[in-house]
């Protein structure tokens, strides 16, 4: 199909729907909708988004851990929306996760020598013995761990050592894509940044690409080289990361930067200001999602054709897209940021 | 960020597998319960397989002379006889074959069906475990005794065939246990990750829900093994169980049913004491292996942690603050070792009117600070030293109803998951109401239109019409807004806010704070927030306390501490976050190392093992909390040299 | 609610069909082992009987219609004659048993719910302390104990030994109504000390959770009472897993009844459905389980309701 290493294209996933055995029927959840993206290899796109937006199930789907309802996923060109059973250890050894609750993503019952050599034994052959033990072994000291914690269970090590393992686990089979869930959200501020650093000195060693997921744009666009921003089940803005994240295109996004809280008072002093002009709303619910644009009642910029239409993608100014009417619509942008407009429309921040 | 809940659990260092397993043991040994129902089990089960070792007289050979009929125990007859004369010690002996071989029968039938079917429902889910598990809720609901009629009217009457309908009945606990486990399990985050991995379906059931699943069926087979003794006894007393002439206990006392009234109530006591005993046993044996598997629960909510002596400080309050606390120590008693300090001389005030941030990872101790200085100091931790002044008057240790007095009127407080603080089961409107009813003289019509007024305050849409609702059909952020307006109530003097947007989405997190601060603004309120995020400090806060550890390793003027740090842990913290990090391709600034567990706090200063500025005296010796002006403190051996070097380059990135 | 509680009851409808199949099944399964007839008529059976019983079971149709003609019947309350005394409808002979059963197993839920309830939330209050531990104690000693035997410790002590009570007989409603509640107190009371046990340790653990809840610290945050976070704040989040333990053994407690009517001689369901097992009198022991199936389904019904009541999340979903 591509290039690219991984293509989402279009993806849908929907949950429910399904009537009971002697009950009602449960209203469809649309999870995920009409979502698109690339993932070269060796780079990094990064997905970020609220809980509820439906970025853990892209991964989840991508995963074939979810039925997927419409699009398609292609791996090197290859159809690997619905892998079948006899292509699915080819498929797990090339793309592997990291996932997010370092407390519980490891299985309490076995050691770091188990939880990482089982995916070797599988997939590599080596059955557990001293060549195992070895090469789990380069794998912890590959991840900055060492070769002390071989036979540590996991409740014997803290979230981010945990995390460390998991990584591990991932790499064991040499993967080229590496789905990094929330990998980072359960940890502590300082430990947060040591593993954020092991991906990236990783992505450098290994070559392998990342799908980093998190709730925190800020994480999500260091990481990053490409980035997606989802809302209610939709990507609406993607990019480059540097230029979403200086200059978004979509309202949601710019309300995404300036709720980043700043560690410096008089920085946040002046984002409070343009972070006040969003409206106090809550979010539709994913089962009842309205016919126009789901973050509307929350957009201070509006318009009519918002609450009827759900807007098409535009190519925007960083090479993206957008989701927004505000490129084709109304006061046309057409692909350009969306910072002053808000400053603009909004009253109370003249001059932020 | 779990600390609040449980602060020991999240920080004391878990246990090696071979000590978890030993501890399993001991726990067990150390139960006497659990030990003499050991014990008779294991009586029992020898005399189901070798009877004649234990009871040596016959269990069917009476007295024909009809002589020692309905005896009471003597020299011969240990438990003395029944009605045809014959030994009832032998008889209760031999009977112990008739409940085993019952526990066999319907266990087997009862696990044989009832986990192969639960791990298959609750493996497969959708519309197949609903119609399966619908079946089986069918049977279950049904009483066993009436199913075993049914299998005992189909089949000949006899035991066996009495405990195929109690193995089928019995079978639908197991259906019923077995798939909760499996559903459970199956959502755990590692099932997926083997997925991933590669791993079958087989080898996951194997290798990652059985283990899981294996404690809790131990549990349930040692309970339905008494269940299964009991309805066998039951049946066999309503004669259609084990034969007329057979030494079962069930046939005894269905024997001795009507002659106890006249010869004496003896005659039932040897199989009745068998059956409750054994019974029992089972049950005890259950009960501890679950007890022993699991924590101690010896505490709750209301549990108000036991008063000790409180040293006093030496520290003195200062007279104009609004709540001020000085060099607590608060500590947890461990199952048999020292305690476990949490926290290590902790002080700090709150000016009327200011927003005081409080700022740490988890473990550094921010909510166990304020929990304690609110006298709400989860159990069995204990406040040791140290001085709490709140109003002018000393609360160090007042009573729990004199603290009932001032919280909720004086001192409201705001808690991270806000939906997990509202009561499930109340309309939003009752809670709202709660603290007006309580320490106001309103009444039920002017609380509730208080209570409107309130919501619309903390700018929920529609507050009539919510009042009515129930806290789950809150989203995050409207349900922390009901709870602002909880402790907004009684327009209290100083509210505390612990961790209250760490649950919620970014964008809300911003509105909360948003609501935070205009109420401070137009109320005047002191607050209190507790965070571990720096940009929630920068936004709301007058003043920051550092804490790390369980001290408190710097404080001061928010501007001063986050562009002129004095701490190198502040420092260090400011550096690792993201927000911080310009160029793009440099890796993030690190804190190397881990947070220290309680049980093992580093000799010296606490962060010197991960602090790159540590000398010999901080590994040594714990610096002490220096005051260098009203409200502007630092412990470090080293600040006054490093002042410039933390500042420098921190002013360096920012401009 | 109303919306709610109609619902609920059509839920029971398909729960009384799986129990019609059920109890229609054992004669089905009967005949697979041999014919019922003879059984009933003895070996040396005249063609006569076998010929009557088979025309009264309906054995000739083909399975479904013997089904739907059956559930017929039942749904009309023509439960069909007893195989040993053809002159007796089995509609009669329950009608006249199920009051002294009825009697008790209500007395015994009254009398185990209520002072369960109570014991459950006095040891909660303080977990670990004397009156908990006794509870407990007291509590698996009780579970451990059936109703049959407790029955006799009862019918020896109060009964035989002080003479409070007669030791066996059962007085109905309509000849005295204080000689009615006399005889059902023995057997009431030996029903409900297990029912009182398991609903003690069951409320005591639900509460013991409600009261570690975040909810419960927040509201003892605003000042709230000790007494009013337990009765207010606790109970009626942790009733809602003690309904349904309530519901369960309130199943049982119908099936065990009948070795408690035995130990005291009453003559209710209890010697009715054993003597049919003994006889193999399946038309007995089939109108039998219809109408404990009916009385389970009720108890399921009323044990959904509460849950609608106490849950708002479940009472909204519909």
């Amino acid at each position: 199909m591509t290039d690219s290493l991984l293509s989402v294209d279009r993806l849908a996933v929907h949950f429910g729907g399904r009537s009971k055995l002697f009950g009602a029927a449960a209203p469809t959840v649309k999870a995920v909708n009409d979502v698109s993206f690339k993932i070269d290899s060796q780079r990094t796109f990064g997905l970020v988004g609220e809980s509820g937006s439906g970025k853990s199930t892209v991964a989840r789907a991508i995963l074939q851990l979810v039925d997927i309802h419409a699009g398609s996923i292609h791996l090197d060109g290859t159809d690997v929306t619905h892998v079948q059973r006899s292509a699915e250890l080819g498929f797990r050894k090339r793309v592997q996760a990291v996932l997010q609750d370092p407390f519980s993503s490891l299985n309490q019952v076995h050691t770091t020598e188990t939880i990482v050599g089982d995916p070797i034994t599988r997939h590599r052959g080596v059955k557990p013995g001293n060549e195992r033990r070895d090469l789990v072994g380069a794998l912890l000291d590959l991840v900055g761990l060492g070769r002390d914690y071989l036979d540590r269970y996991p409740y014997e090590m803290s979230g981010g050592q945990r995390q460390r393992i998991s990584i591990a686990r991932a790499l064991a089979v040499e993967p080229d894509l590496v789905i990094a869930d929330e990998a980072t959200s359960a940890l502590d501020v300082s430990i947060q940044s040591q593993v954020i650093n092991l991906l990236q000195d990783i992505q450098r060693e290994r070559g392998v690409a990342f799908l980093f997921i998190a709730h925190d744009l800020e994480v999500v666009s260091h990481m990053s080289h490409e980035v997606g921003v989802m809302y209610l089940g939709y990507l609406v803005e993607s990019g480059a990361a540097e230029a979403v994240y200086q200059a978004p295109t979509h309202p949601y996004t710019e309300m995404l930067v300036a709720s980043i809280p700043f560690p410096n008072p008089r920085e946040q002093a002046k984002r409070r200001l343009l972070r006040q002009s969003f409206k106090t709303a809550e979010p539709p619910s994913p089962a009842n999602l309205p016919p126009g644009c789901p973050f509307e009642n929350r957009c201070p910029v509006a318009m009519d054709i918002c609450r009827e239409e759900m807007p098409p993608t535009s190519v925007v100014h960083h090479g993206g897209v957008a989701r927004c009417h505000l490129h084709t619509s109304g006061p046309a942008l057409g692909g350009e940021s969306v910072v002053e407009f808000i400053k603009s429309q909004a009253k109370g921040c003249v001059e932020v | 960020m779990t600390a609040a809940h449980s602060p020991v659990e999240a920080e004391a260092l878990p246990d090696k597998p071979q000590s978890q397993r030993r501890r399993f043991w001991r726990r067990m040994f150390r139960n006497p319960l659990a030990v003499l129902s050991m014990l008779w089990i294991a009586f029992l089960v020898l005399s189901w397989i070798w009877p004649e070792l234990v009871a040596t007289k016959d269990p069917f050979k009476g007295d024909p002379t009809l002589q020692d009929i309905f005896l009471t125990p003597n020299g011969e007859y240990w438990l003395g006889t029944d009605g045809f004369g014959r030994d009832y010690f032998s008889r209760v002996i031999h009977g112990a074959g008739f409940a085993f071989q019952s526990i066999f029968i319907a266990m087997s039938i009862a696990v044989g069906i009832g986990v192969p079917l639960g791990l298959f429902s609750g493996w497969r889910g959708g519309r197949i475990d609903r119609t399966i598990m619908w079946f089986n809720d069918v049977i279950f609901s049904l009483p066993i005794v009436l199913l075993a009629f049914a299998v005992v009217i189909v089949l000949t009457p006899s035991l066996n065939s009495a405990m195929v309908g109690v193995g089928i009945a019995m079978s639908t606990r197991f259906t019923r246990l077995t798939r909760a486990v499996t559903l459970a399990e199956k959502e755990e985050l590692y099932v997926d990750a083997a997925r991933i991995t590669g791993l079958s379906t087989p080898t996951i059931l194997r290798r990652y829900i059985a283990p899981n699943l294996l404690p809790s069926l131990i549990v349930q087979f040692a309970i339905i093994a008494g269940a299964i003794i009991l309805i066998g006894a039951t049946l066999s007393f309503l004669g259609v169980g084990a034969n007329l002439d057979d030494p079962d206990w069930g046939v005894m006392l269905s024997r001795s049913r009507v002659e106890f009234r006249r010869v004496g109530i003896w005659q039932i006591v040897p199989p009745a004491g068998a059956l409750v005993l054994t019974v029992l046993s089972f049950n005890l044996l259950g009960d501890a292996i679950r007890d022993s598997l699991g924590r101690d629960k010896t505490s709750n909510a209301l549990t108000v942690s036991k008063r000790v002596s409180i040293t006093p400080t030496d520290r003195p309050h200062r007279e104009d603050s609004l709540l001020s606390i000085r060099t607590m120590d608060v500590e947890f008693p461990t199952g048999g070792g020292d305690p476990v300090q949490i926290l290590n001389g902790v002080s700090m005030a709150v000016q009327p009117g200011e927003t005081l941030g409080v700022v740490g990872e988890s473990g550094s101790g921010k909510s166990m600070t304020v929990l304690s200085a609110l006298g709400l100091t989860p159990a069995p931790g204990r406040m040791t030293r140290g001085s709490v002044k709140f109003d002018g008057q000393d609360v160090t240790s007042i009573s729990e109803r004199e603290w009932q007095k001032i919280r909720g009127k004086d001192i409201g407080v705001i808690f991270q998951e806000p939906i997990a603080v509202l009561n499930p089961a109340l309309k939003v409107g009752r809670q709202i109401m709660e603290p007006l009813l309580l320490h106001t003289d309103m009444d039920k019509k002017a609380a509730r239109e208080r209570a409107v007024e309130l919501l619309a305050e903390v700018k929920v849409p529609d507050p009539r019409r919510r009042i009515d609702q129930y806290p789950h059909e809150f989203s995050g952020g409207m349900a922390q807004r009901v709870g602002i307006a909880m402790a907004l109530a009684c327009s209290p003097k100083l509210l505390i806010a612990d961790e209250p947007t760490t649950a919620l989405d970014v964008t809300v997190q911003g509105q909360i704070l948003d609501l935070l601060m205009e109420i401070q603004e137009e109320r005047g309120t002191s607050i209190v927030i507790i965070t571990h995020d720096l940009g929630v400090i920068a936004e709301v806060a007058d003043r920051v306390i550092v804490m790390y550890g369980g001290q408190v390793v710097e404080g001061g003027a928010v501007d001063d501490i986050f562009l002129r740090p004095r701490h190198p842990y502040t420092k260090a913290l400011l550096d690792t976050m993201p927000q911080n990090h310009h160029g793009d391709d440099s890796p993030l600034a690190v804190i190397p190392g881990v947070v220290p567990s309680p049980t093992d706090w580093p000799a010296g200063c606490r962060f010197a093992p991960r602090c790159e500025h540590a000398t010999d005296r901080c590994r040594d010796e714990l610096p002490g909390l220096e005051v260098l002006a009203p409200g502007e403190v630092v412990r470090c051996h080293h600040h006054g040299e490093l002042r410039e070097l933390l500042a420098s380059e921190w002013t360096e990135v920012t401009l | 609610m109303a919306k709610y509680i109609a619902f609920r009851v059509l839920a029971t409808i398909p729960l009384l069909l799986a129990i019609a199949v059920l109890t229609f099944g054992i004669s089905v399964a009967m005949e697979g082992r041999g014919s019922i007839a003879v059984s009933v008529c003895g070996e040396g059976a005249t063609q006569e009987c076998v010929t009557e019983v088979e025309a009264a079971l309906g054995l000739d149709d083909p399975l479904p219609t013997r089904f739907v003609n059956w559930l017929g019947d039942v749904v009309q309350g023509d439960l069909g004659t007893s195989l040993s005394n053809r002159n007796q409808l089995v509609g009669d002979l329950i009608g006249e048993r199920i009051w002294p059963t009825l009697s008790i197993v209500s007395l015994s839920l009254l009398i185990g719910i209520s002072l369960g309830m109570f014991f459950g939330i006095s040891a909660a209050i303080r977990p670990g302390g004397l009156l908990d531990r006794t509870l407990s104690i007291v509590a698996a000693s009780v579970i451990a104990a059936p109703g049959f035997i407790l029955g006799m410790l009862l019918s020896w002590w109060l009964a035989v030994r002080w003479g409070w009570f007669d030791p066996v007989g059962y007085v109905s409603m309509g000849e005295s109504t204080s000689g009615w509640l006399k005889s059902i107190t023995l057997p009431g009371i030996a029903l409900a000390l297990p029912t009182l046990a398991i609903v003690q340790r069951q409320l005591r653990s639900s509460m013991a959770n409600a009261l570690q809840s975040r909810y419960v610290l927040a509201a003892r945050a605003r000042g709230v009472r000790s007494s009013k976070l337990i009765v207010s704040h606790a109970l009626p989040n942790a009733m809602i897993p003690t309904i349904t333990v309530i519901g369960f053994r309130a199943a049982a407690a119908i099936g065990l009844t009948v070795a408690v009517e035995v130990v005291f001689g009453i003559r209710g369901m209890g010697e009715l459905l054993v003597t049919s097992i003994v006889n193999r009198n399946v038309t007995v022991l089939q109108g039998g389980m219809i109408v404990v199936g009916l009385a389970v389904a009720t108890v399921n019904l009323l044990v959904d309701i509460s849950y609608g009541f106490l849950n708002p999340k479940v009472r909204l979903e519909k």
